[in-house]
């Protein structure tokens, strides 16, 4: 079979075509291929967005009129632009901070020896392996009136009272931060393994030393997994319904709750939709211009 | 720091470039090279129980060209690395320009490397690649645009300052590289299988550049190579490893002609090596080779004592010669005509292989196979003895 060595993967060889004729032939269209998943696709998340586009089109549940009147009396309500100020501004609290713990975790994963490295990977994806639910309980359970945060401070007496944790906007911040913490290390650590690890060594011997090297070579070239950690977390934190509500208390209103309350309480479906749709669009919007602005920035740096 | 002049070592207080000084304070890099010395004493590298580098004593001189020869895992690069200051060895000194370096980290030993991949920075353009060294020490930036300018020009890569790394080819991405170390004038350059990577043709080239390069800056460089040709062509020293240990420290010619172990015979060149046994013959020496036969030859080295030896003998240095006394009889079998020379492979009588190169002059018909011969050593030859 030497002679198949050389041919594309996907592409069988002519000499094989007339033995087995009948694989080629199944094997012949990638648009076949890829069909399966194109109809669940298109039946599951583009149908469902269709239809979403097409209720927030109306006035009400009855359907009969078209009109842009759900997001107008979105788009000019400033209680209606809070609640999406702040469901961004949260997206972008989380983003930073889980950068901020992420990129050195992903450093020191880099750097250790391949022990440590089998028992960080096991800390980094642990949080993967348990559902959003029971993360955000595990935070109720820490930051609560009774819970463990409140009890040790109390015990040392550094508190008399319990402190107000739970259901403050940095609460949600550090919760969403730790939930999401993977997305971020994960493709961190895969661009820094892709670093030639001569480049450091050819910066020592240029007379760098390690903050130098860090800053003009390392960083620089760990952009790409650092942004696509960033727009991974934040288009998930900005979503995390479960969290935002359990961690947050309700207290501050967030885009998903805001959605939910219309559609389930007050059976608006047409102006959930609508709000729907402009998350979509906003955070689509968000992921689009930093995506372009890379691009330029690498363009200016890359050739 | 320790900044300590080893009072054994020989610092020529003469050259004032060789004074211990610190790489900061070193002449204006990219105009002057400070050419130093290097000194290694007792170096010995270990990798758990493995012994990488084994007890190497080498003196490079100021402005000498050393290639560090040897089969793969001879720890030629772990030497490189130590030298460079990426690897702290286990036991002895490493000694630049007087100033012993243990101590000093990569960064400030003035000591530049070219790697085998290059190493370029990719998201920086040729420019800033050759800036970056620069900028490390804080060089105004006037200084440093004459420099890279200078860089540029001594490599031959004016043409391409704004390009990036992997829009070059292998051979402009190593100018480039070569360019970058350079520039910050180090006081010794350290070249790890430079041309490893290059496709044959471009090899020569850049081998005669590096050449011109080093010769016209008189910067001390030591190369590690495991291709023989190489560092016969370029080297002023050759130190041939093997297992941990310099089996040899000599000019090419030395190395090629009056190699002192076995093992620099058989690495070094090619060689047909003979069993037998040295016996004095009146000034002479005669070998009784176990194939049948007997060389004599004007002197026998490094071995010279009477008894069982292992004879080396370039291909180079037999010659056909009619059967008798004093030849060794053989059967031609292959004969290749590789242009200029003719390489033959004939089989002695106990069916031992012998290659014979010679000067493609007389009729090739003689060569046939199957044709009895006798061989005869070159007047002159500088065979090898080894005691075996």
């Amino acid at each position: 079979m030497s002679g198949t060595l050389a041919v594309p993967a996907g592409r069988l060889p002519p000499d094989a075509g007339a033995s087995s004729g009948s694989l080629a032939s199944r094997l012949l269209s990638d648009w076949q291929l890829v069909l399966p998943l194109g109809l669940f696709f298109l039946a599951f998340v583009f149908g469902p967005l269709a239809l979403l586009g097409y209720v927030s089109l109306h006035t009400n549940v009855s359907l009969e009129e078209v009109t842009l009147a759900q997001y107008t009396k979105f788009l000019f309500d400033d209680f209606n632009l809070g609640v999406l100020g702040a469901t961004l501004w949260l997206g972008l609290k989380v983003t930073v901070l889980t950068l901020l713990i992420g990129y050195p975790l992903a450093y020191l994963y880099s750097v250790a020896r391949p022990f440590w490295q089998k028992l960080l990977i096991l800390l980094i994806v642990l949080p993967l392996l348990t559902s959003a639910v029971v993360r955000t309980f595990a935070w109720l359970v820490i930051l609560g009136r009774q819970g463990i945060v409140n009890e040790t401070l109390l015990a040392l007496g550094l508190l008399e009272m319990p402190a107000k944790l739970l259901y403050t906007p940095t609460a949600v911040v550090v919760a969403l931060a730790q939930i999401e913490l993977p997305l971020m290390v994960l493709p961190i650590i895969t661009v820094l393994a892709s670093i030639d690890p001569n480049l450091r060594q050819a910066s020592q011997s240029l007379g760098a030393g390690s903050w130098r090297t860090f800053f003009q070579v390392i960083l620089p070239l760990s952009a790409p997994g650092v942004l696509a950690g960033c727009l991974l977390v934040y288009a998930s934190s900005v979503s995390a319904f479960v969290t935002q509500t359990l961690v947050g208390g309700g207290r501050q209103m967030f885009m998903p709750f805001y959605i939910y309350q219309q559609a389930i309480q007050a059976n608006n479906y047409p102006f959930a939709a609508a709000i729907a749709m402009i998350l979509l669009f906003s955070v689509l919007g968000i992921v689009v211009l930093v995506n372009l602005l890379a691009r330029r920035v690498r363009v200016l740096s890359h050739g | 720091m320790q900044v300590v002049a080893d009072p054994t070592v020989d610092e020529r207080p003469s050259d004032p470039s060789e004074a211990p000084v610190r790489p900061q304070e070193r002449a204006l890099p990219g105009t002057a090279y400070s050419a130093a010395n290097v000194l290694l004493q007792r170096v010995t590298h270990r990798y758990g129980a493995f012994t990488a580098v084994a007890d190497v004593d080498l003196e490079i001189a100021a402005g000498e060209f050393i290639a560090l020869l040897g089969p793969s895992g001879c720890g030629k690069t772990t030497l490189l690395r130590i030298i460079a200051g990426l690897m702290r060895q286990s036991e002895g000194h490493v000694t630049i320009g007087g100033e012993i370096v243990d101590a000093l980290p990569t960064n400030e030993r003035g000591a530049g490397i070219v790697f085998q991949s290059y190493a370029l920075f990719p998201h920086m353009t040729v420019t800033a690649n050759i800036d970056y060294g620069l900028r490390a020490r804080g060089m105004p930036k006037g200084e440093r645009s004459a420099i890279v300018a200078k860089m540029l020009s001594l490599v031959r890569m004016e043409q391409y300052a704004q390009r990036y790394p992997k829009q070059l080819s292998g051979g402009q991405q190593q100018r480039v590289a070569l360019a970058r170390t350079l520039a910050v004038s180090p006081r010794v350059l350290l070249l790890d299988e430079p041309f490893g990577a290059l496709d044959k043709n471009l090899r020569l080239g850049m081998q005669i550049e590096v050449k011109r390069l080093q010769r016209e800056l008189g910067i001390t460089t030591v190369m590690v190579t495991h291709d023989q040709e190489e560092a016969l062509s370029m080297a002023d020293r050759i130190a041939v490893m093997s297992e941990g240990r310099v089996e040899q420290l000599g000019t090419p010619e030395d190395i090629y002609d009056r190699p002192q172990t076995l093992f620099v015979a058989n690495f070094v060149g090619t060689a047909n090596l003979f069993s037998g046994r040295l016996a004095r013959d009146g000034e002479r020496f005669s070998i009784a080779l176990d194939a049948g036969g007997t060389l004599s030859i004007d002197a026998a080295s490094p071995c010279s004592r009477a008894g069982r030896v292992m004879v080396s003998v370039r291909p180079e240095q037999l010659v056909f010669a009619p059967l008798g006394p004093g030849t060794l009889p053989a059967t031609v079998e292959l004969a290749l005509p590789l242009g200029p020379s003719v390489v033959c492979e004939l089989a002695l009588d106990n069916g031992e292989k012998v290659k014979v190169t010679l000067a493609r002059t007389g009729a090739l018909a003689g060569l046939a196979a199957g044709t009895r011969t006798g061989l005869a050593l070159s007047p002159g030859a500088p065979v090898a003895v080894f005691q075996a």
